[in-house]
């Protein structure tokens, strides 16, 4: 148990509150930080109290604030440093695990390694590792130009009874396009119309959400995302 | 109110866009900080109290939403009360880092707008119209405290100060106030 058992339940509560409410000082923060880290359910009281008390923040009123400033976030965020920085920071790490993922992928392919293999330079092929979004759901996808196919292999985490988990393509600001459901197990392959092919190039996110089982009702993304990341030539 | 280019969206556009920032999408973050900052910058500089130093709080807010929106679950908790506790936190921490404070209080008091008794300006719809009708059932300091301690970020020790009571009684106040509050919105139906 990461929390000592001498805390109370009403205890735990009422420092969950506090640090909701914000009264606690500097110490009182951190500790209530580090159980945040460590516990979930004190974490979810956290979450809670915030919900509860967050109307009250209309009493601030709205403030804009000056022009430079949403400049320098994008600069910090997506600036120079823009390849290394942020959302994308974990990817290198998944790098060297997902080329041996995809050599695994090429060789579980079978009868068409080969034509892999030989097939240079069409397009550059590209290699999307989808990394977890807070649970441990993540697959591994390789985009072949030449045949418009997605070939996706599962690493970890699967859907639960009557989900299914659905891909997604996500470009700039328009609404996420739904690739297909993907099978409960092992590598899934999805064909891309032509018009969405062409969509495919570096840069582009791969998403995949849990969905109810067929797929999203709706054609929108209607779960929470369980996966991500970015297309990557190779 | 309606055209000054920071009006915050309808929930579900925020939870959509907070969940779209999530799958790394720059062209959302633009709207959702388009919608949003004047909130935050305004949650910012109330806790703060300092333009320049808000500013820079308010960089740093919108850092934590691009990298953490991933940790955002559409359904449990509301966008914005997300969104508001990432300001609320990273304001917070600031003020508790920048001790010791106690010298501050009254030069804040100074401050247009900082006086307790915040709640007056607030509108008196929606939401924050049902808290404030279960504030009201409060002792009226109690109410204020409250009040004080979320929208201006005073610490215990400031409460205490400012109210002239003990700290330890002002723990008690706020741990009953808090109490009464949650069953009040469970009763009125704010929380399912």
């Amino acid at each position: 148990m990461p929390v000592e058992g001498t805390q109370t339940g009403d205890e735990r509560g009422d420092l969950a509150a506090e640090y909701a409410l914000g009264v606690l000082d500097l110490a009182g923060r951190l500790e209530a930080q580090r159980r945040i880290a460590i516990d979930p359910e004190f974490a979810t009281e956290v979450a809670s109290w915030e919900e509860t008390l967050h109307p009250m923040a209309e009493a601030c009123g709205e403030e804009t604030p000056p022009p430079h400033l949403r400049r320098a976030v994008e600069e910090r965020l997506f600036g120079a440093s823009a390849r290394q920085g942020g959302f994308w920071h974990s990817l290198g790490a998944w790098r060297s695990m997902a080329l041996a993922c995809l050599a695994l992928l090429v060789v579980s392919a079978g009868l068409n390694a080969r034509s892999y293999l030989l097939q240079e330079e069409v397009g550059a092929r590209l290699i999307v590792s989808l990394e977890p979004q807070g649970g441990e759901v993540r697959f591994l996808a390789l985009y072949e130009p030449g045949r418009s196919e997605f070939r996706l292999s599962q690493v970890s985490g699967s859907p639960g009874a009557g989900r299914d988990f659905e891909l997604w393509l996500v470009e700039g600001g328009n609404p996420p396009v739904s690739l297909g459901v993907l099978p409960k197990q092992g590598v899934a392959e999805i064909d891309l119309p032509p018009l969405l092919a062409r969509r495919v190039k570096e840069g582009a996110t791969l998403a995949i959400s849990d969905e109810p089982a067929g797929g999203s009702p709706t054609g929108k993304v209607t779960g929470p995302v369980v996966a991500a990341g970015s297309a990557r030539p190779i | 109110m309606g055209d000054g280019g920071n009006v915050v969206g309808t929930a579900a556009e925020i939870a959509e866009l907070v969940s779209r920032v999530a799958l790394g999408d720059r062209a959302a973050f633009s709207v959702l900080y388009e919608r949003t900052s004047g909130k935050l910058f305004a949650i910012c500089l109330r806790i703060l109290k300092d333009r320049a130093e808000a500013e820079d709080a308010l960089q740093e807010v919108y850092v934590r939403i691009w990298r953490r929106a991933g940790g955002y679950r559409d359904g449990q908790y509301s966008a914005m009360s997300w969104l508001i506790a990432i300001a609320r936190n990273h304001s917070i921490d600031r003020l508790r880092a920048r001790q010791p404070l106690s010298d501050d209080i009254d030069a804040a008091g100074t401050i247009p707008d900082s006086a307790p008794n915040p709640e007056a300006s607030a509108v008196a719809a929606g939401e924050m119209g049902r808290i404030e009708s279960c504030l009201g059932e409060l002792p009226p300091q109690r109410a204020e405290a409250v009040m004080a301690a979320y929208v201006e970020g005073y610490s215990y020790a400031e409460l205490a100060e400012r109210f002239a009571i003990p700290l330890n009684t002002m723990r008690t106040w706020l741990h009953r106030s808090l109490k009464s509050l949650r069953e009040c919105l469970e009763h009125s139906g704010l929380r399912s």
